[in-house]
């Protein structure tokens, strides 16, 4: 749990948190310390160089700074070695990544939940052209996981397991080790997609055996246009290459080119340095935070926002009533009123940001005919008082618009 | 949909300045012409403005966002009527401006943004006599013309020698007259104003320099010696005029014309006149120096018809 005190010199680091507003938008975008910002531009002030072309000493230090921050994600997440951390985009790219880089037969399916965002969904239903099939998981009337559908949708045809971790519907986390060990049974891969899991709780790739874990810097306090896949490397080493190009190759000839080894086989192009070396240093700040104390706050917090504000029955909630299983998510709707129109009011009231519309889970909204939700994500550095205005704000808008 | 037809002209102004009101004024013309198609506007910018503006009213009081947020289409009509009906003032305005060098029209007096200092509007008024029902006046043959006398249109100015508005007047009076040579003449009907000093007394000598057919000599000596106005001074004035001086003095002494100048001061009180200078141009009225363009509008159109 994150203390009062602890709160006060945390939000010092956080320039965004100087100006007067509650940022409530966290598993959109998280905002930056100033650590990461001094580290990003660290290098474009005092190194900027190429990381792995050139030989003089800027570049040696580009290199030094980027395999760190390898090392510093490795760490962060649990993996074997650094060569397992591919640096890419955002969790899109990485997902991206898998899709294209695995041999697929027709008639291969890949399974996933029926609340996954766009990014786990639409690269799944484009390999629909080669025949690839994507069965969806029904999740239980409050949105968890149903671990029977689960069961039941796995097939001999099933190639790869890609499930979101943690929702950023509805915050609510899905039992990512039973589903690698059931799927692991059927001999399928399992991509998890942990760009909302990484930012808010301890990941332990190893002990939750997933074979791909993708997630992205930007909500984890990271700069933005970054992120991570992770592989189990007897996988990625048999992997073809996807975006293929600079870096990613040895030697080349007109007609042949040798492939690079791991992780620069996957990472095309010259890379976003300063990008990759900020999040290394949030991965710092987190651990320095520690992943347990953001967790608790997190779920403290929706507390206060989730007992006040299920009093009302005009209030419907996305997810179960039970707050310690939606992390640091409340998505909701005020009977009569348009989502985008709870924000916007939010925003001009009291300077809440929230988010509002369908979060890119377009399809889950669309099966169920709704136009979307207004969306509060609280992150550690947010306060007990601004969990308590925010309600405030909410109750005065279902008491005065109803 | 409502407010969309009003944000689109203002964004669409901004918009030249800024990128931001330009991505709105798209939106704005998106949801108009949605609307107007039976489709659902997309862009819900209509939505956006009726949540922010609760939201404002939030801060203050709950209960006037939910009133604002729940009558917004009603509001709306409303703002949309007042916007159209300011739009049609602004640009009536602007019209009456050009045309008058008043936005409220040749006759009128009060203030107008476009002439803030109100350089074509002061007037030296009179007593409120509005509850009279104006009689236009008519031309005498006994006051003098000025001008040539066979000209198609007279126009009757209602001044005062002691005024400092009839005497800004004097240079644009005699553009116009320059102007419609031939075409167009004027006749001086003096209004006595209590609060001017000596306002009675120029009048009446101005009656007796036509005695001696030195009127307009006299009368633009008036003008130009305003400041100076008093007995001596119109004595030599008359001098200078080329008057016989003893004469225009018994005249003077004598009030011989006190009637004339209560006649054209009935006049001007039975016409509504409610200052000077005041102007009729056949049935129209111009009051305060107004520019040339506001006589050379009237006039044309009077020499139309």
């Amino acid at each position: 749990m994150i203390f009062s005190h602890d709160a006060v010199k945390i939000r010092k680091d956080f320039p965004m948190l100087s100006k007067p507003l509650i940022y409530f938008d966290n598993a959109c975008m998280s905002l930056k310390p100033k650590q990461v910002i001094d580290k990003m531009n660290e290098y474009y002030n005092d190194y900027t160089a190429c990381a792995g072309r050139s030989s003089h000493r800027l570049a040696g230090k580009v290199e030094e700074e980027v395999d760190k921050s390898r090392m510093e994600l490795a760490y962060f997440v649990n993996s074997k070695s650094a060569s397992e951390i591919i640096f890419t985009r955002n969790t899109t790219e990485g997902i991206n990544l898998v899709a294209n880089s695995i041999e697929w037969k027709r008639g291969d399916e890949v399974v996933i939940s029926d609340k996954e965002h766009n990014s786990n969904l639409i690269p799944w239903l484009k390999l629909g052209k080669k025949g690839v099939k994507a069965v969806v998981v029904k999740s239980n009337a409050d949105n968890t996981f149903n671990l029977d559908n689960f069961i039941k949708s796995l097939s001999k045809k099933t190639k790869l397991v890609s499930m979101v971790y943690t929702s950023n519907l509805d915050g609510v986390s899905n039992p990512m080790k039973d589903i690698a060990r059931i799927a692991h049974e059927k001999n399928a891969l399992v991509l998890c997609d942990a760009a909302q899991a990484v930012p808010s709780m301890e990941i332990d790739v190893k002990g939750l055996d997933v074979d791909f874990l993708a997630f992205s810097g930007h909500k984890m306090l990271g700069p933005t246009g970054t992120g991570v896949l992770y592989g189990k490397k007897e996988i990625l080493e048999k992997m073809e290459q996807f975006i293929v190009g600079g870096e990613t190759v040895i030697d080349s000839t007109y007609s042949r080119y040798t492939a690079e080894e791991l992780p620069m086989k996957f990472e095309a192009g010259l890379q976003d340095y300063a990008g990759i070396i900020g999040l290394g240093e949030a991965c710092r700040y987190l651990k320095k935070v520690g992943m347990k104390k953001i967790s608790k706050h997190e779920t403290k917090l929706n507390r206060i926002i989730t007992e006040r504000l299920m009093k009302h029955k005009n209030i419907s909630l996305i997810g179960p009533a039970d707050y310690e299983k939606r992390n640091g998510i409340f998505s909701f709707n005020i009977k009569g009123m348009n989502p985008h129109n709870v924000s916007k009011v939010l925003e001009s009231s009291k300077s809440i940001m929230t988010r509002s519309g369908a979060h890119c889970v377009h399809s889950w909204f669309n099966d169920r005919k709704i136009d979307g939700s207004a969306r509060a994500s609280v992150y550690f550095y947010n306060t007990e008082e601004e969990a308590t205005v925010f309600a405030d704000e909410v109750e005065k808008i279902v008491k005065a618009f109803n | 949909m409502v407010l969309c037809i009003i944000a689109l002209p203002v964004f669409a102004i901004l918009g030249i300045f800024s990128l931001k009101y330009r991505k709105l004024a798209k939106d704005s013309l998106e949801c108009i012409f949605k609307t107007a198609t039976f489709k659902k506007c997309e862009s819900g910018l209509d939505d956006r403005i009726k949540s922010s503006i609760s939201g404002i009213f939030m801060r203050f009081s709950p209960k006037a966002a939910g009133a604002v947020y729940k009558n917004y289409k009603i509001i709306s009509w409303i703002i949309l009527a007042v916007f159209i009906w300011s739009i049609y003032g602004a640009s009536a305005g602007i019209y009456n401006y050009i045309q008058y060098g008043n936005c409220n029209g040749p006759s009128d007096t009060g203030f107008c943004l476009l002439d803030p200092t109100g350089a074509h509007s002061g007037i030296s008024a009179l007593e409120d006599n509005s509850s009279a029902i104006p009689v236009l006046p008519a031309l005498e043959a006994n006051d003098p013309i000025i001008g040539n006398k066979n000209a198609e249109l007279t126009i009757i100015e209602f001044g005062c020698y002691a005024c400092p508005y009839t005497k800004k007047a004097e240079p644009i009076v005699k553009e116009v007259l320059d102007y419609y040579e031939g075409k167009v003449n004027l006749q001086f009907k003096t209004m006595i104003i209590p609060r001017h000093n000596m306002s009675y007394q120029a009048a009446l000598s101005a009656e007796c320099a036509i005695e001696q057919g030195k009127y307009l000599e006299y009368h633009n000596l008036l003008f130009e010696e305003q400041e100076s106005l008093s007995h001596l001074e119109f004595e030599y004035l008359a001098e200078k005029a080329g008057m016989n001086v003893s004469k225009f003095m018994a005249c003077l002494n004598s009030e011989k014309y006190k009637q004339e100048v209560e006649n054209d001061t009935s006049q001007g009180y039975a016409a509504r006149v409610s200052g000077t200078p005041t102007f009729f141009i056949s049935g129209q009225r111009i009051t305060g120096p107004k520019p040339f363009r506001t006589f050379k509008t009237i006039i044309n159109e009077e020499l139309k018809k």
